[in-house]
C-alpha cells in the first residue's frame, strides 16, 4: 500500500532542482520501504501509482 | 519445442529413427512455469504474518490473499524422497479464519506473459492442450482446485484434484482441453495465470465449477475447494510444479541453477549475494564509488542488471546498513558506511541504472549501496 509520492527532478550543480524531471518517482510504502518506480505503464508499481491517485490523493511535486 | 531431426554435415537422420522416449529428457524448456522446483528463493527464505498479496520468498510465486487467514510462507526442505527436488514452497496457517468472508480467497499464483506463450496457439483452430502436473502435500485432505485464466480476453478454465492422505507427498496431473477462443497478447504484460487455490469464499463457490474453458464468471471459479485456512497449523506443501503443451505429463524439467536464476531476474533481481536478503547490513554485492567534483548532485552509477528485465523495474536503493531509499557514504573508511544519506536512483532502464539523485558529500567523498529491482507482474 502506497503512503505517499514524490516526482523526482534531477539536480543542478548546486544541489538546486532543475525542471528535468527524471521519469522516477519515489514512492513510500506503508511497510515503511522507500522505492524508486520509473515511469512505465507495464511497471505494476507504476500502475498502483494511477490507482492510488484515481483514488483521490497527489503526488508531491516541487519541480523548480 | 521438441527436436523432430538431426542433422551433421553428411547426413541427415531419418526422422523414425529417432525415439521420442530418448528425447524426452532433453532440456527443452517445455515447462511453461518459472522456478517450478522452488529452488529459487532471492527475497527471503521465510516470511511470517502474511496476510496481503504479493512476492515474498520464492521467486515467481504470488499469494494472492484476501482475509483468509494469516500465514508463514517458506522455502521448505520437505520433498517427495527419491524425485530429485531438493525444496519445496510451504504455506503454514498461523491464525485461522474458519468462518470466510463471501470474498475471501488464499491462491498461489504465477502470472505469465503473453509473449511466452504465443506457442500454445491460443484462440485458435489449432489451440495445444496444456497437463499440469506437481507434488503436493498437506494434512487437510480433500478437494482443491487448479485454475487457468487468460486475462487478456477474461477467460477461465478450473479443475479439481483430491489430496486423498494426510502428511503424504502425492503427485497430481490435470490435463486442460485448449481453447480455440481468446488470443493471448504478444507482449511483456501479463496474458495467464496460473491458481492454486487454498480456499475461497462463496463468491467463488456457489455456482458450477467451470471445467471446460469460458468467460470467466468468479462463482464457478473454484467450485468444493476445501478451506486450507480453516485450522492454525494447517500446511501445504508444493514443488515439482509443471505445466506443458500436450495431454500427457513428462517428467518434470530440470533446469541447471544458474538458468533458473537467470530466468527469476527478468522479473526480480538484487546486488545482495545469494542467501542475503534486502535491508542486510553488509557491503559484500554491493555498488561502490566516488564523487569526482564538489558540483555534481547526479552521480553516475552505470549499473548492469545480469539479466534484461521485463519492464523498467522498481528499484530500491539500501545503504549499507540497510536503509531503504539511501546510500551509505563511505568516505571516512573506504568500504565501510559512516552515514545515511537519502537518494533517488535514475535513468532506470530495463537493462541497469544510470543515476543517482541527492548526493551531498564533497569531492573526493565515497559511496557505497545495495538494491533490488522489481519487474514482477
Amino acid at each position: 500500500m502506497i503512503t505517499s509520492v514524490e516526482k523526482i527532478y534531477y539536480l543542478n550543480d548546486d544541489g538546486t532542482k532543475t525542471n528535468v524531471f527524471s521519469n522516477v518517482y519515489k514512492v513510500i510504502f506503508a511497510n515503511g520501504i522507500i522505492s524508486n518506480v520509473p515511469l512505465d505503464e507495464a511497471n505494476t508499481d507504476y500502475q498502483a501509482i494511477q490507482e492510488w491517485i484515481a483514488a483521490g490523493n497527489e503526488v508531491i511535486d516541487n519541480g523548480a | 519445442m521438441a527436436i523432430t531431426r538431426i542433422t551433421n554435415i553428411a547426413n541427415t537422420i531419418p526422422d523414425a529413427s529417432i525415439a521420442n522416449e530418448k528425447l524426452s529428457d532433453i532440456v527443452n524448456f517445455k515447462n511453461i512455469i518459472i522456478n517450478g522446483d522452488m529452488s529459487i528463493a532471492q527475497r527471503s527464505t521465510s516470511v511470517a504474518g502474511i496476510t496481503t498479496s504479493g512476492y515474498n520468498t520464492l521467486d515467481r510465486i504470488r499469494v494472492q490473499i484476501g482475509t483468509a487467514g494469516t500465514w508463514t510462507q517458506s522455502q521448505s526442505t520437505d520433498v517427495p524422497t527419491g524425485q530429485g527436488f531438493a525444496t519445496s514452497l510451504k504455506m503454514e496457517c498461523t491464525t485461522a479464519n474458519a468462518s470466510l468472508n463471501t470474498n475471501s480467497d488464499l491462491q498461489i499464483q504465477q502470472r505469465l506473459e503473453g509473449q511466452m506463450l504465443q506457442y500454445l496457439k491460443k484462440g485458435t483452430a489449432n489451440a495445444e492442450s496444456v497437463t499440469a502436473s506437481f507434488w503436493v502435500k498437506s494434512n487437510k485432505t480433500g478437494t482443491y482446485i487448479y485454475e487457468l485464466r487468460d486475462l487478456d480476453n477474461s477467460r477461465s478454465i478450473s479443475k479439481s484434484y483430491t489430496i486423498n492422505s494426510a502428511d503424504t507427498w502425492e503427485k497430481k496431473t490435470v490435463t486442460f482441453a485448449g481453447d480455440t477462443t481468446g488470443v493471448l497478447d504478444n507482449d511483456n504484460a501479463e496474458s495467464f495465470r496460473i491458481n492454486f487455490h487454498l480456499a475461497a469464499g462463496t463468491d467463488f463457490t456457489s455456482g458450477t465449477l467451470q471445467t471446460s474453458w469460458g468467460s470467466t464468471v468468479n462463482a464457478n471459479r473454484a467450485v468444493g475447494q476445501v478451506n486450507l485456512a480453516d485450522a492454525t497449523s494447517n500446511y501445504i506443501n508444493i514443488t515439482g510444479v509443471q505445466l506443458e503443451a500436450g495431454d500427457t505429463a513428462s517428467e518434470f524439467e530440470f533446469l541447471p541453477y544458474d538458468v533458473n536464476l537467470g530466468r527469476c531476474q527478468r522479473y526480480y533481481t538484487k546486488s545482495y549475494e545469494d542467501g542475503t536478503f534486502a535491508g542486510a547490513s553488509t557491503g559484500y554485492g554491493g555498488l561502490f564509488g566516488g564523487r569526482l567534483a564538489n558540483s555534481y548532485g547526479n552521480q553516475p552509477v552505470q549499473y548492469r542488471f545480469f539479466t534484461k528485465m521485463r519492464v523498467l523495474p522498481t528499484v530500491t536503493s539500501y545503504s549499507l546498513t540497510g536503509t531503504s531509499g539511501a546510500v551509505s557514504d563511505t568516505t571516512t573508511t573506504a568500504g565501510s558506511p559512516s552515514s545515511d544519506v537519502s537518494v533517488t536512483l535514475a535513468r532506470i532502464s530495463q537493462s541497469g541504472i544510470g543515476y543517482f539523485v541527492g548526493w551531498t558529500g564533497a569531492g573526493g567523498s565515497g559511496w557505497g549501496f545495495q538494491f533490488t529491482a522489481d519487474a514482477e507482474l
